[in-house]
């Protein structure tokens, strides 16, 4: 039996669960968690199994995909829409990392989501449906597809975002996450647009044949390709909260800490850097293109670092820290096509998805630890907290498992992709000095993690009790466990660099890596840049040392004089964004809606109106039997002809 | 083989308005008759799929002398001309199936009951015919005819304003009509056929001369885009939704407005394929400004019916947009938006009700928190929204990505105009949930007798928005009826667009 042509059933399975869910949900035990957590057992079995076997085979056809498609729509006789499934390495290591979690994060919210009643069943049935359009986004066979199942995800995080919708903030919330990326989505679906149209087709591998075979294709449009990328990439800026669209991703923290940690963390805000690793085919033709990713990576990447320095919420450190590990991602994807352009080889590819694969993990993990400490302590504020890691120890350890491969500390798993990433951006350098800069960002940005992950873990756990823990205890063995097997994972999953023949040599672009173990620790060893990022993570775990548990470097001081005080208050204005997007719908658009409105009542209906009336008038004094409006209205069609043949004239050309 | 199949769609429905209008005070026995004779056209709908060929053309034809003159010397005919086509069949689909749910919806009608169902079926008989007609001179009566039922619907169902709002409907739409009458007139003149039939005058209508299409392109542009809407012709439509009844709505929205953009493809672009070329960007830049204006229109609304009334004025820009490309493609498009629209907008407007009658308003800023305390209505209404804002795997999506698709091969990158009303659609939508349905309750009403859904609206809408996701789903079920006329269309228009080019 050949397991690959049943993968589409992955996605398949969760959306059963909603639907059972959704009608008989109230009736079952924790409001059908069970149900959700057989389905995403099941599609996580489906999914390793599947990605084992893709992974597994020749190495001669490593980027070869299995695929299996049927027609959906047939637009015209030449445009025809077809759904499918598109299965090679990458989708391997996504379907993987994507189920685990999905599964953890799913057995762990009955702990997290016990006391929440009735809602219960909308809340596992909402993150059947999400798991429904994660799955269906990885396994999808063509660009309509994919957006099919990256705009359901969108609907599941509006609506998680807003399961608390009884409390304004996250209504609200809600509204911004939804709208922000649906700008992203416009720019995606028109990308999607021109591609269909120059390339009469929008199958993955039609469009990667064609790129693959022939990169210099004169016959083809390349500058609309490059439009076409260029938006698509909007769309991922969007989705993974890349700048200038990153402001909905921390307000997204009104939904309920495992939301935070499936959907905004480890799952689909990854759905960006996916989508441009998908595309890369395509977008290794147009080298312009990757420059501005990667330049909008290394920008994003030290920007939302830096408002997670001074930040007191637990959960908004954490999604400021998922922007700029995000941002990492674009930033090696976009410095490793560049290469690939101008040098032949795309290091960053491997880079930027081996970073994935292990923030997933570590990111997954820190969230589901804050999820507990908010369980135990009742608020989110970190100044409420502190001496946490004697009341719950598993959590504390688990959290500084994650700590410190986020911070890049060898040998814990951030500490392998990193390096990767980092290098490879250097390397990129050689065809454009441009990276070196976008690489001193990286590493400063990696000296901020280091010191606000650590920030944020001494403020919780360390020191003197806080004032909101006093009856603060253990979470229990549902959420705990998942918890001591992510930390495993979070630890651990840098090492899939050697297992076997290592990641690099499953999971690349163009061709592979070809370099032993022991060949490979030896590079990364002997390299200062090495020593140099973990020296600058070191520094910033002992800056947070000493700052928030000895209390012997005061950064009063600095905040309090002035320049250091408006810089600790843009930073805690997160830039003035959200007063920018609030300014534009407010002071830009509704005013425009409010003068349409006056302009439709009182110019076009009072035409309307007034005429009517005139006419009205001259009809009675015309005649006192007859009302004229017959006529009235007559006339105002008749004033109305005039103006379309004006208009028809101006603009046909009559 | 029976014969009379599309007879019985306009028999049944008008027989069973007749039949609801006698029984007087007994509304109960009205609306049993109003569910029986809405459901076996709808039933005998679904049978003429069955038996439908697809890219058949027109079918199911009947065609009877009804009158025979003479106008002077020339002695002409007025047939009784029925048939069906793959444009026509799913909007007589449509027809059946929202009169039959717009019947249960109104369940509980207090007012005049027998009246108002029969006025539902009456309407529903009118569209029909329209759809169907395959005389002009049958087509303008039923086209005319279905002004009838709508205005007694608002005139005495309405709210506050009905007099103004009914009055402005009837005489508006009317009046634009007469245009449109000019027009079929110079139609039947310039092609001396000596009959009305439409497949007649179609075989000679394109050759007349360029300046006499414009002409007469202008006269039939004016009845359907008055109809439609269109901005600057689209005042009397959020006037006469706000103040008819929740049925009334739904039926003015969900299938009379489709008799406009139906009128355009059926009749104004196969007659005057010259013309149509001609009005091309005119065509587009109306559909433009129709949907960016409705969008931020949409954004000023307070009530939130008229809010949903506005919408209808951008999805129905939509079908302009697409049916402005003259592709196959775009015409494909437009007919499926005016589908979709259809089951769309009869959701929204249902949803609407409902909250008028439990909450007694349908002012946004008094609304607020309505989900604690009706989580099934506002479960619908979301649906509804989600796919009016075009939400993948809803049926609304289907059309948007298919227009804009057609649009950007038409017209290339003027796709942006266009283009940034989607962010503004779900602008509107989301903040209005956001301040009706979510958010603390409200204390701005008393809202101690909100009720959820009772179980005939339950029944409705939660029958329409299955058929939001369905058709969402599976496209391919209604848009392969469509792909063969405008094939056929599009194809007979470039052949037009390659000799003018010689010219």
């Amino acid at each position: 039996m050949d397991i690959l042509q049943y993968a589409w059933l992955i996605p398949l399975l969760p959306v059963l669960g909603f639907i059972i869910i959704g009608f008989f949900g109230g009736r079952m035990k924790e409001g059908g968690a069970p149900v959700a957590i057989i389905a995403a057992a099941s599609a996580c079995v489906l999914s390793i199994w599947v990605g084992i076997e893709i992974l597994l085979r020749d190495l001669a056809t490593p980027d070869e995909a299995f695929v299996m498609q049927t027609t959906w729509l047939q637009l015209t006789d030449d445009l025809t829409i077809e759904f499918g499934i598109y299965l090679d390495n990458l989708t391997a290591m996504m379907l993987i990392f994507v189920s685990i979690l999905i599964f953890l994060i799913f057995v762990y919210s009955i702990g997290y989501m016990h006391e929440e009643g009735a809602r219960k069943r909308r809340y596992y049935a909402e993150v059947c449906l999400f798991a429904t359009g994660m799955f269906g986004l990885v396994v999808a066979s063509n660009y309509l597809e994919m957006f099919i199942f990256w705009e359901i995800m969108g609907l599941c995080s509006y609506l998680l975002i807003g399961f608390w919708n009884h409390r304004p903030s996250a209504a609200s919330a809600a509204k911004k996450a939804f709208l922000v990326t649906r700008v992203g989505d416009v720019m995606l679906m028109t990308g999607i647009i021109i591609l269909f149209i120059e390339f009469g087709d929008l199958n993955y591998t039609h469009l990667f044949d064609r790129a693959i075979v022939d990169p210099s294709m004169g016959t083809l449009p390349w500058d609309n390709l490059q439009i076409a990328m260029l938006l698509i990439f909007g769309g991922a800026i969007g989705k993974s909260a890349q700048f200038p669209l990153h402001d909905w991703l921390p307000d997204a923290m009104e939904g309920p800490t495992t939301v935070s940690a499936l959907i905004h963390a480890a799952t689909m805000v990854k759905g960006g850097v996916y989508l441009v690793a998908r595309s890369f085919p395509l977008y290794v033709q147009v080298p312009d293109v990757l420059l501005v990713i990667a330049i909008i990576g290394g920008v994003t990447a030290i920007f939302a670092a830096s408002m997670a320095l001074n930040n007191m919420n637990i959960k908004r450190v954490l999604a400021y820290s998922t922007i700029s590990q995000l941002a990492y991602m674009m930033l090696a994807l976009g410095a490793g096509g560049y290469a690939f352009y101008y040098l032949g080889y795309a290091d960053g590819y491997s880079a930027s998805t081996f970073h994935m694969f292990n923030h997933a993990f570590f990111k997954a993990l820190l969230f589901l630890c804050a999820g507990s400490v908010i369980h135990a302590v009742g608020t989110e504020d970190m100044r409420k907290m502190g001496g946490l890691s004697r009341k719950m120890k598993v959590t504390s350890i688990a959290m500084l498992v994650a700590a410190l491969s986020i911070s890049g500390i060898p040998p814990f798993s951030g500490f392998w992709s990193k390096d990767e990433v980092l290098a490879s951006v250097w390397n990129a350098a050689e065809a454009n000095s441009m990276f070196y800069l976008l690489w001193a960002l990286g590493a400063i940005t990696a000296f901020m993690t280091a010191f606000y992950m650590f920030r944020l873990w001494f403020m919780t756990f360390a020191g003197e009790e806080g004032e909101a823990c006093k009856h603060a205890h253990e979470s229990p063995a549902s959420m705990a466990g998942p918890l001591v097997v992510l930390a495993v994972f979070a630890f651990s999953s840098g090492f899939a660099l050697f297992i076997g023949d290592g990641f690099l040599s499953r999971i690349f672009f163009g061709h592979a890596h070809d370099i032993t173990s022991m060949e490979l620790l030896g590079e990364i060893f002997t390299d200062w840049k090495t020593y140099l990022s973990v020296g600058l993570a070191v520094a910033g775990i002992v800056l947070a040392y000493y700052m928030y548990v000895k209390r012997s470097v005061n950064v009063d001081n600095v905040i309090t004089s002035p320049g250091g005080a408006k810089v600790y208050k843009t930073l805690q204005q997160r830039y003035y964004f959200p007063q920018a997007f609030d300014g534009i719908g407010l002071k830009v658009i509704y005013p425009v809606a409010k003068v349409v409105d006056y302009f439709d009542k009182n110019g076009i209906d009072g035409i309307v109106n007034g005429v009517s009336g005139s006419i009205t008038g001259f009809g009675r004094r015309l005649s006192k039997a007859q009302t004229g409006n017959v006529h009235n209205y007559a006339a105002v069609v008749i004033a109305g002809l005039s103006v379309i043949l004006i208009l028809a004239y101006l603009v046909g050309g009559l | 083989m029976f014969d009379y199949w599309l007879t019985m769609l306009i028999l049944f429905p008008m027989l069973g308005a007749i039949l609801a209008f006698m029984m007087g005070s007994r509304t109960n026995w009205a609306r049993a008759i109003a569910v029986a004779f809405s459901a076996i056209p709808l039933v005998i709908t679904l049978f003429l799929f069955t038996q439908f060929n697809m890219g058949g053309g027109m079918q199911f034809e009947e065609q009877y002398v009804w009158i025979s003159t003479a106008l002077g010397d020339k002695a002409f005919t007025i047939y009784w001309s029925l048939g069906v086509d793959g444009l026509s069949l799913p909007m007589v689909l449509l027809t059946t199936l929202v009169t039959f749910i717009a019947v249960v919806f109104s369940w509980d009608v207090s007012k005049r009951g027998s009246q108002y169902f029969a006025l539902l079926l009456a309407m529903n008989a009118g569209v029909m015919g329209v759809f169907m007609s395959m005389d002009y001179f049958l087509f303008y009566i039923f086209w005319e005819f279905t002004l009838i039922p709508m205005f007694f619907l608002i005139a005495i169902w309405g709210g506050p304003r009905k007099a103004y709002s009914s009055i402005k409907f009837f005489i508006y739409t009317h009046v634009a009509s007469l245009a449109m009458l000019l027009s079929i007139f110079a139609l039947f003149f310039e092609a001396s056929t000596g009959n009305f039939l439409m497949k007649d005058i179609a075989q000679v209508a394109p050759n007349i001369a360029k300046d006499l299409q414009l002409m007469i392109f202008a006269g039939l542009f004016i009845g359907f885009a008055v109809k439609m809407p269109v901005v600057p012709f689209h005042t009397w439509l959020p006037d006469a939704h706000v103040e008819a009844p929740t049925a009334g709505s739904v039926l003015l929205a969900a299938v009379m407005l489709k008799m406009g953009a139906y009128g355009l493809i059926r009749i104004a672009l196969p007659n005057l394929p010259v013309a149509a070329l001609e009005f091309q960007m005119f065509m587009f830049a109306i559909a433009a400004i129709s949907i960016v204006y409705a969008t931020f229109a949409c954004l000023a609304q307070t009530d939130l019916k008229k809010m949903v009334a506005f919408s209808s004025v951008g999805h129905m820009g939509f079908v302009m947009l697409g049916i402005a490309t003259l592709t196959p493609l775009g015409l494909t498009a437009a007919s499926f938006q005016m589908f979709a629209h259809g089951l769309i907008t009869a959701v929204l407007f249902m949803a609407c009700g409902v909250i008028q009658h439990s909450a007694g308003t349908r002012e946004i800023p008094l609304l607020g928190g309505l989900a604690q305390k009706m989580p099934n209505l506002s479960a619908f209404m979301m649906i509804g929204f989600m796919a009016s804002l075009g939400l993948p795997s809803l049926v609304g999506f289907v059309s948007e990505f298919a227009t804009f698709l057609a649009t950007y091969q038409a017209f290339g990158m003027l796709v942006w105009v266009v283009l940034i009303s989607v962010p503004l659609t779900a602008a509107y939508h989301l903040w209005a949930m956001q301040r009706s349905i979510f958010g603390p309750l409200t204390d701005k009403i008393d809202t101690s007798h909100l009720y959820d859904v009772h179980w005939y609206e339950a029944a409705a809408l939660g029958t329409m928005c299955l058929l939001l996701l369905v058709f969402g789903v599976f496209p391919g079920l209604i848009w392969d009826y469509f792909s063969p006329y405008a094939n056929e269309l599009a194809d007979l228009i470039s052949s037009f667009a390659s000799c003018m080019g010689v010219i």
